[in-house]
């Protein structure tokens, strides 16, 4: 793939200061060297996982049946382990480096040149690390939770397939490679929600999944060719320098930074493209763990990439924050009334993106990296327990569980530390998040509050809600027998609950920077969170819960239950809206190419000489040929009798 | 050396017919795989000979054949012959190998299948309007006879308007080429004479109407289509696959070599019109495909959408464009065998290509799951997935003429996503689900059958990963076709 490779060294000295001592050890050089080599070949982490999907590929076909799928399944998580090493030497070695971009000249025709870049900075390494980490914690998951699938080894292959795309994303510095990684992950999503396609629910949420991304993708080309075509480089740099001197008019920039948020929107399940999300939870839960967590991430992270184009347009910045808005509060009410554990879960996420949005339209970077982090962390936790829970007790509808709490200990642990770190009110990822949001160095408004506080009651409410229904009551028949997980996937789950309860000293040294400016809000707003996230807690310990299917008596109650319970019946609407339009589009070109066009090209058969019936019956061969005959025939004796004429004639059109 | 790819496949196409009729008829499929493959060969040959710096013809052989008619036998090749020569070798060797081994009347069915590679590696490597009209109406006739006497219930029906479109289509070209040699002054049909002479405008614009009539049937445009599904699901696997991989690519290959190259003023006006046509013919064709029932037609009206691609970027006439449609068309031809060989495959084994009836293929004991994984491939490389050759294609198809036409480029791109839709729909009804038990026995597919597939897969990964394989033997040509004698084209916008 890579023809040719130089480093563009942004800074010639500094790029090989390693601090070489005068004492000029063999060891240190060699040391040096490694690690030289390292960080110039972390291009390779991403193709680790893709190796591993290939390498799977005979144990999913079933070419290799002696040894059980089980092989392709080490032979993955081997791979990722690799790349989690390779990442985490080179990370620890460029903290306080420079940024180093790597161009691959990778095809160029006319006057179009399609270079792809890489970029190694602390942040593009930092997100490798997190995904190959949560990559790896998940597929040492998913040995215990798929250990009785026949088809581990699809599993394991499609897994390294989409760890590859990820970390290539992470690393990307280009904006048409990352456009093609975020389609391999439409792909990848596609083939892992639709992971157990006997099931009818798991086949229309793979084709869901699939559309629905590729709505925002399409539109993502479109703003890609259309920014290509206006002389921007594809890389974000290039980009970035190009939005400096934009030379467009505010119109046709505003509908180039439209197109180039839609495909985020798809990615990170934003409205209105916010369902395949929740349909998605379909697909296993070690994918879900990846999706929730890290593949909404990507599309953020592209997102965050791009924000030096959308500053170009106000009309854009707006859009991100009504939508990020409408999303943050509009999931998190839906989450309320979920009683699919998964479903509680996937609508909180989009939420949570949705601030990530709201902060990429303010222009505060840094906390949208932050919110990534700290939410991804904490809602893969989530989703771990999650998959314990319905490995141990086969069902994930909360209102048949209960009690589970003192059964499976590690599993409520990991459940009660993901949902604190999510939810701001113990000193956790998320409160330092938002401290650092609202210590007075960026520029915040009431609103601002206002949303996070709602999301943040909403949200406490939701997750003390799933608490009391899962964890804590009386054991029901499903949770009568409910033994902890085995090591493989508990293994995974304490180390996470130990990487969420450290995550916030990572982002500590946001938060703890001086204000400059001190306002009412500034002072108000930690206090007014923590409390909003308290208030919430106690709601969700005091709302009666009922168990079943229940619904409320009260007529009021009940419609704002089904309501936010089915979506804000987005899916209807789509289906009388957009579906119907495009099937009955479709049935009215089918029915016009049959009727009128070939209709057209029939009746014209049957008034020539040659009529419908030598159509339709003539099949000896012989006759056509005098049917060709005919045609030629004719046309040459049309031709020649027109042959001294035209000049006239052309004269005479000439005169038109 | 040109010669050879007409004449060898002509004769042996002449002796297969006239063999004696043998207890053992595997020997007329293993003449006809060997002609086949000397012809890749050969390919192969000239491939390392060519040289892709050179502007205008190779390996020219020209000698006057009929001088009063100013038919010359002038053959040559340049960069926008050799692609398609290349995809018109690969995919006869490919469709003559996926020929089932206990076909009817074999010595007239492989004979008419040599046949018709001759007539069409004859009509990309003439070199003079009346040779190139003479092989494009030659292969009329073994295509007609291949769905006429191989084909499905309706074959009849369907080889009739195949001919009498074809015919049509043949006879409005050769108006156009008549014209042209008439007005011009010319005695001969030899390109490059012909290419000196400057017309007016306006009689450009009367020529080169009935040049793009003819040639949007054979491309084919919206509304001139309606043949190519009727003829698709009627032909037997590699007829399609010949059909939708090569033949098409006449059509765009006159385009770009008789509409850009004899009539470049009038194309300039035209354009406009083109695209608009194009991005019609794209949605409509992906508007069709969305409501089929036949997985062949899901595929043959996909085509129409693909093909409109060409269209497009012809018009917009940038360097980047022209590239961009020759790219197009060889990823085209790729996809879409692949597409008909796996889609050959199902029918061969479930007996049926209604995606009502078929159900839960993929399953991996009793199904077809490579068949299917395959499937998923050919699909997603189609509605253009990055790592695959129909990508890069499309993106500079776009890149290329968004500049000039940005509202057609727009509706195909939206055509685009659309064959996400009616290919999904497709491979959700019929690979995902639960294997219904009517389909539970179905018969293993061979080894044997996977390897073109495989091949072609092969194929649009390599080139999707490094597209400069293939644009390295048309760049300079493409820029030739563009600017022909140093005039430059002045655009509009």
């Amino acid at each position: 793939m890579v023809s040719e490779s130089f480093i563009e060294k942004s800074d010639q000295t500094s790029t090989h200061c390693y601090k070489i001592d005068s004492l000029c050890c063999d060891d240190l050089l060699i040391k040096t060297g490694m690690i030289n080599f390292l960080v110039e070949y972390i291009w390779l982490v991403p193709l680790y996982g893709l190796l591993g999907a290939v390498f799977s590929l005979p144990w999913c076909f079933g070419f290799i049946r002696k040894t059980g799928p089980r092989p392709a399944a080490y032979i993955n998580i081997f791979m990722t382990l690799l790349s989690f090493i390779h990442d985490g030497v080179v990370f620890s070695h460029i903290w306080q480096q420079p940024t180093q971009s790597i161009i691959f000249p990778w095809f160029s025709i006319a006057d179009l040149d399609l270079s792809l870049a890489i970029e190694i900075s602390p942040v593009s390494v930092g997100a490798l690390q997190l995904v190959t980490g949560i990559s790896l914690l998940a597929q040492v998951f998913a040995l215990g939770y798929m250990e009785k699938d026949w088809a581990i080894a699809r599993f394991f292959g499609l897994m390294g397939f989409f760890e590859a795309a990820l970390g290539g994303i992470a690393l990307s510095d280009s904006l048409l490679l990352s456009y093609g990684l975020l389609e391999l992950l439409t792909l990848s999503t596609y083939l892992l929600v639709g992971f157990w396609y006997a099931q009818p629910l798991v086949v229309t949420a793979a084709r869901d999944a699939f559309l629905t991304k590729r709505v925002g993708d399409i539109l993502l080309l479109m703003g890609i060719v259309a920014l290509s075509s206006d002389g921007a480089g594809l890389t974000f740099s290039q980009l970035q320098n190009w939005a400096q001197t934009s030379p467009l008019p505010p119109f046709t920039i505003t509908l180039i930074g439209l197109a180039l948020i839609a495909g985020p929107i798809g990615k990170c399940a934003q409205f209105p493209l916010n369902l395949w999300l929740d349909e998605g939870m379909e697909g296993p839960s070690p994918a879900s763990i990846m999706r929730n967590s890290i593949v909404v991430s990507a599309g953020a992270y592209v997102l965050i990439k791009l924000e030096p184009v959308f500053n170009l347009s106000p009309v854009v910045t707006d859009a991100l924050i009504i939508i990020g808005a409408i999303t943050a509060i509009g999931g998190s009410l839906i989450a309320l009334a979920q009683i699919d554990l998964k479903r509680t879960l996937s609508h909180s996420t989009s939420a949570y993106l949705g601030l990530v949005f709201i902060a990429v339209g303010l222009g505060h970077v840094n906390i949208a990296f932050l919110i990534l982090f700290t939410h991804g962390v904490a809602k893969a936790l989530l989703f771990m327990s999650a998959g314990s829970i319905i490995l141990t007790t086969s069902g994930q509808n909360i209102t048949e569980l209960g009690g589970i709490g003192s059964k499976m200990p590690c599993t409520t642990l990991a459940y009660m530390t993901g949902s604190a770190g999510i939810i701001a009110l113990l000193p956790l990822g998320m409160l330092t998040t938002f401290s650092s949001w609202f210590n007075g160095n960026l520029k915040v408004t009431w609103w601002l509050l206002i949303i996070l506080l709602i999301v943040n009651l909403v949200n406490a409410v939701n997750f003390t809600r799933v608490f009391r229904l899962v964890f804590l009551g009386k054991s029901q028949p499903k949770t009568k027998r409910a033994p902890e997980v085995p090591w493989q996937m508990a293994i995974p789950m304490v180390s996470l609950t130990i990487i969420t309860l450290l995550a916030p000293f990572l982002t500590l040294n946001y938060s703890l920077s001086s204000s400059t400016s001190s306002s009412m809000i500034v002072t108000y707003s930690l206090p007014l969170i923590m409390v909003s996230g308290l208030i919430g807690c106690l709601i969700g310990a005091f709302i009666p819960l009922r168990r079943g299917w229940n619904r409320p008596i009260q007529k009021s109650l009940r419609v704002i239950q089904d309501l936010l319970a089915y979506d804000f019946y987005l899916d209807k609407i789509y289906e009388v809206t957009v579906v119907a339009f495009i099937s009955n589009l479709a049935q009215f070109t089918t029915w016009c190419d049959r009727y009128v066009i070939d209709g057209v090209v029939n009746l014209v058969s049957l008034v020539t000489v040659f009529s419908g019936n030598t159509l339709k019956y003539n099949t000896s061969g012989q006759s056509q040929f005098y049917i060709l005959t005919i045609i030629i025939g004719v046309s040459l004796l049309i031709w020649s009798i027109l042959s001294g004429q035209w000049q006239n004639i052309i004269n005479f059109w000439s005169l038109f | 050396m040109l010669s050879l790819f007409i004449w060898i496949p002509i004769i042996i196409s002449i002796i297969i017919c006239f063999l004696p009729s043998f207890k053992n008829t595997l020997i007329y499929r293993n003449i006809a795989l060997i002609t086949a493959g000397i012809i890749v060969i050969l390919n192969i040959i000239l491939g390392f000979n060519f040289q892709t710096d050179i502007v205008g013809l190779q390996f020219s052989e020209s000698f006057i054949w009929l001088s009063w008619l100013g038919l010359g036998y002038d053959l040559g090749i340049d960069g926008l012959s050799f692609p398609l020569l290349c995809l018109n070798s690969l995919l006869t060797l490919i469709a003559v190998y996926i020929t089932p081994k206990d076909i009817q009347r074999p010595r007239f069915y492989y004979g008419m299948m040599l046949l018709l590679s001759g007539g069409v590696s004859g009509a990309f490597l003439a070199q003079n309007l009346l040779l190139f009209f003479l092989f494009y109406e030659i292969e009329i006739v073994p295509l007609y006879f291949l769905i006429a006497v191989w084909g499905g219930a309706k074959r009849g029906y369907a080889a009739m308007k195949f001919l009498l479109y074809t015919a049509l289509s043949g006879f409005l070209v050769l108006i156009s080429f008549l014209g042209l040699v008439w007005l011009s002054g010319e005695s001969t049909f030899a390109f490059e004479p012909l290419k000196s002479h400057s017309l007016t405008v306006n009689s450009q614009i009367l020529l080169l109407i009935p040049l793009l009539i003819g040639l949007f049937i054979k491309i084919p445009i919206f509304p001139f289509h309606t043949w190519l599904p009727d003829a698709h699901v009627e032909a037997s696997t590699p007829v399609s696959v010949l059909l939708a991989g090569v033949l098409l690519k006449l059509g765009t290959y006159g385009l770009l070599r008789f509409g850009i190259g004899f009539f470049r003023d009038a194309w300039v006006v035209c354009a406009p019109y083109l695209a608009i046509l194009a991005g019609i013919s794209a949605l409509y064709g992906a508007c069709c495909a969305i409501a089929q029932k036949d997985m062949k037609k899901v595929v043959a009206y996909s085509s129409i959408a693909h093909m409109a691609y060409v269209l497009l970027a012809a018009a917009a006439t940038t360097r980047l464009s022209i590239n961009a449609s020759i790219l197009q068309m060889v990823s085209h031809g790729l996809i879409s065998g692949m597409l008909f060989i796996l889609v050959g495959i199902v029918y061969k084994k479930t007996g049926s290509r209604d995606v009502d009836y078929l159900r839960g293929l993929l399953n991996p004991e009793k199904g077809l799951p490579i068949t299917g994984s395959l499937i998923i491939v050919a699909v997603m490389a189609s509605s253009g997935i990055p790592g695959m050759v129909g990508f890069i294609s499309e993106f500079l198809v776009f890149r290329g003429s968004f500049p000039i036409f940005p509202i057609p480029t727009l509706l195909c791109l939206v055509g685009t996503g659309l064959t996400a839709v009616y290919f999904l729909l497709m491979v959700n009804k019929v690979f995902f689900g639960r294997l219904t038990p009517e389909l539970s026995n179905l018969p293993k597919v061979l080894w044997s059958e996977r390897i073109p597939a495989l091949f072609l897969a092969f194929l649009i990964v390599i080139f999707g990963l490094q597209p400069n394989l293939m644009t390295r033997w048309s760049e300079t040509e493409a820029t030739a076709i563009l600017y022909g004698n140093q005039q430059s084209i002045t655009y509009k916008n």
